[in-house]
């Protein structure tokens, strides 16, 4: 594990299988890690919160218990592939010094205690918006650690495409 | 109960070869919507310390790292100051107190807009001022529009969910409605 050098601004980066929150992390990595060389004074953390099967199952049942073994290796799959799309992300703009973690629980939660578990002093989300024709509306999860977690919060939203 | 599967991708090498086309990476305009309350020059403050800091070596304008910053103030337009009183007797304010309550906003803006502007300078960075008239939370938003702002720094009261209903958040409303990435800065945690 690197251990920060001393004074360096450490940000966790959350990230789900959305584009939104790709392209929160490859915004991130192109104005504060692109360009600084050897070395950014910033550290990363690069964390997905992977669903628990048994939450994103809706329904109680006899039909939850076939269903639960290929949700939790869909769930699998998926973090896997979020955490390839952040390594490729993070390489294309060379930067080597990231901490990718894969944590399992409500991604709300998640977050916020990657904050507190690696001191972060900056925690960068996208925003989902769904809703809201004309205005943005931010996610849930956005504005749940915009509220909650303990320190400086980035909101990174996907401009929408003009026409 | 969770598991924790943490994989480290340090690499004890950094190869320099690794500038793409030599680009300076995106640089980047930023605006500090600052007002006269301590928890937006403490996100100023911060933002300075964190983001505007040079990669080593010897940077005499630490602007230059990320880009261009313009701290914005958002002046409320002085009739909301006389509104008429809907029940009891109107208040038509004379000429010459317009007059003055107009200048004491603009002397009480450019007093914050000089503190912040001298918190940029003690840690040699170069600031743009804009004192813009009309509701924080509509300018804000309209300024990061029109100026093209990249990122957008305010700082939050801390307000919990019900004086949030009550009292409205500027950054909230922001948060929501701003078109650009946004910072949020939470004031320092009350030492008890």
């Amino acid at each position: 594990m690197a251990a920060a050098a001393a004074g360096n601004t450490v940000m966790v980066v959350g990230i789900d299988d959305s584009e939104h929150s790709l392209y929160a992390l490859q915004w991130t990595l192109l104005h504060f890690f692109s360009g600084r060389g050897l070395d950014p004074p910033f550290k990363l953390v690069v964390v997905h919160a992977k669903r628990i099967a048994t939450s994103v199952v809706g329904f109680a049942g006899s039909g939850a218990v076939d269903v639960l073994p290929f949700l939790e290796l869909d769930l699998e799959r998926i973090a896997a592939r979020v955490m390839d799309k952040a390594k490729e992300l993070c390489t294309a703009n060379s930067v080597a010094d990231v901490e990718y973690e894969v944590v399992e629980g409500d991604p709300r939660n998640v977050l916020c205690e990657a904050v507190e578990k690696h001191h972060a002093d900056m925690l960068v989300v996208g925003s989902h918006g769904y809703g809201a024709i004309k205005r943005t509306v931010l996610g849930s999860v956005s504005d749940y650690c915009a509220h909650h977690a303990h320190c400086t919060v980035m909101i990174v939203k996907k401009p929408k495409p003009k026409h | 109960m969770e598991e924790c599967t943490v994989e480290s991708a340090a690499s004890g090498e950094k190869t320099t070869e690794e500038a793409k086309g030599g680009d300076e990476g995106k640089k980047m305009k930023v605006m500090v919507a600052v007002d006269e309350s301590e928890g937006s020059m403490h996100a100023l403050c911060w933002a300075l310390d964190h983001l505007f800091t040079s990669t080593g070596g010897e940077v005499p304008d630490k602007t230059q790292a990320l880009g261009r910053l313009i701290l914005l103030h958002a002046q409320l337009p002085p009739y909301h100051l006389v509104h008429p009183v809907p029940v009891g007797p109107a208040v038509y304010a004379t000429s010459s107190a317009m007059e003055s309550v107009r200048k004491a906003r603009e002397e009480n803006s450019i007093c914050i807009l000089e503190r912040a502007s001298k918190i940029c300078m003690e840690r040699l960075i170069k600031a743009e001022t804009v004192i813009i008239d009309g509701d924080p939370k509509d300018v804000i938003c309209g300024a990061t529009e029109e100026m093209n702002i990249d990122l957008l720094i305010m700082g939050s009261r801390g307000l919990g969910k019900i004086k949030r209903a009550i009292l409205g958040s500027v950054s909230d409303h922001c948060a929501h409605h701003a078109k650009c990435p946004i910072l949020i800065v939470k004031p320092p945690k009350v030492q008890p």
